[in-house]
């Protein structure tokens, strides 16, 4: 409305705008490549988060419903020394570990010993629940191939011996799993032999206890496990610097003993 | 093209007291660029092809509801790569400054959240993630870092205009 007609002529600033316009340059419409880069971000992020969730799923399975001697249900812990009575008043100890985690490796070697007398001696209700989640940050299938191998163990009664065999032997440098052969070696160290090698051995190539390790991560991740190793003394998460010695290990179960 | 080119160069450099200033800060932003983009796209493929692990890192932070944040970490990985990647290209720049910036607050917030209520987790910024003990927490420097992120980013958010940048030759600014 108020323009100036003497200093700033309409075609003056026409010639300028135009001029402007001019020196942006290039003639790609802005809005289109707007358009384009959003659809083609939205498109990437989707099928990546679509092969993200398949490859999940297509994880190893293998042995549908078959569960270890003594566990009640998918999802469950695999109850250890089944063969020894407990007192009615002994706590139930749960015991969450990864056969691939050097955390574990360490735990085991320092209270294991302490765990597994307390539970011969019927003081406690051991419980291990065999997880399997660091096979997806190592990018390998180790802990699923332990885990089944160990289920394959107890087959013959071997879980536990199985279990205090590949922790010392867990490789130094995380990552680098275990072989068949190495897991068949455990194995035959923990007593499982001749015919039971066989057995074992077919066990562990139809991947019989997979699919049940497979649910004992997801069960015990909906439970609130978010990390291994993890003890939980009745159901209640033990902060593990609590338990720090075979002495303070002992204290906490006599503490929760009623 | 070029003479386009030309034109414009002198053309801001009559406007512009010190042309030489400004060369400096396209450069600035260049090097502001490339580091936010590197890091971005860095942190998205350490975590692509592990998505359990992702998928935790999230749901750790114990934020939203299971079933979602299990979503949140199988998407973050690509956001984060598509948003290094146009910083990188330097094309929309303000934009994906604007998000990444956004984006490093929210990792703030959800660091500091952590951190105050007690929970003890590896803010899985790049890759990992997930419950570890008390005295492993790293809550101080995970927070320092991503505020140089941060920072990073509201640099190309005040000033998107960097040196060999797609906006540049595309839209000639």
């Amino acid at each position: 409305m108020a323009k100036k007609p003497t200093t700033s002529p309409a075609s003056a600033r026409q010639a300028k705008i135009q001029a402007a316009q001019k020196s942006q340059g290039g003639g790609a419409n802005k809005i289109v490549v707007a358009t384009v880069v959003v659809v083609v971000a939205i498109i990437a992020v989707v099928a990546g988060v679509i092969w993200s969730q398949q490859s999940q799923e297509t994880a190893i399975t293998g042995g549908g419903k078959a569960l270890p001697t003594g566990v009640a249900a998918l999802g469950k812990g695999y109850p250890a020394f089944q063969d020894v009575t407990a007192a009615s008043n002994a706590p139930v100890v749960d015991l969450y570990e990864d056969f691939q985690c050097p955390a574990c490796a360490a735990f085991e070697a320092q209270l294991g010993s302490t765990f597994q007398e307390q539970a011969k001696a019927g003081k406690i209700k051991l419980v291990y629940h065999v997880k399997n989640f660091l096979d997806d940050n190592l990018r390998n299938d180790s802990s699923t191939r332990a885990g089944n191998a160990a289920f394959c163990a107890s087959d013959a009664g071997k879980f536990q011996e199985f279990h205090n065999t590949i922790f010392p032997n867990q490789p130094a440098n995380e990552g680098d799993g275990y072989t068949d052969a190495q897991l068949k070696g455990f194995a035959e160290q923990a007593g499982v032999t001749g015919a039971a090698l066989t057995t074992w051995q077919q066990c562990y190539d139809a991947n019989k206890y997979v699919d049940y390790v497979n649910s004992v991560e997801e069960q015990s991740f909906t439970d609130g496990v978010r990390g291994t190793p993890t003890v939980k003394i009745d159901g209640k998460d033990v902060e593990l610097s609590t338990i720090a010695s075979p002495e303070l290990l002992t204290q906490a179960i006599q503490n929760a003993t009623k | 093209m070029s003479t386009e080119m030309d034109g414009a160069t002198s053309v801001e450099a009559a406007h512009e007291p010190s042309a030489g200033r400004e060369r400096v800060l396209d450069v600035v932003g260049l090097v502001v660029r490339l580091f936010l983009g590197v890091v971005l796209v860095f942190a998205g493929i350490v975590k692509v092809g592990r998505p359990l692990t992702a998928e935790r890192a999230v749901q750790a932070y114990d934020l939203f509801p299971l079933e979602v944040a299990k979503w949140i970490g199988l998407g973050l990985p690509f956001v984060e790569i598509a948003l290094g990647l146009l910083l990188l290209l330097g094309l929309f720049t303000r934009a994906a400054a604007i998000a990444a910036t956004v984006l490093m607050v929210v990792f703030i917030i959800g660091i500091s959240q952590a951190w105050a209520r007690g929970l003890t987790i590896d803010c899985g910024c790049f890759g990992g993630g997930g419950q570890i003990g008390a005295n492993q927490t790293k809550y101080p420097q995970e927070i320092a870092r991503d505020t140089v992120f941060a920072l990073a980013g509201a640099w190309l958010w005040w000033r998107p205009r960097t040196l060999g940048s797609l906006d540049h030759y595309l839209f000639g600014h």
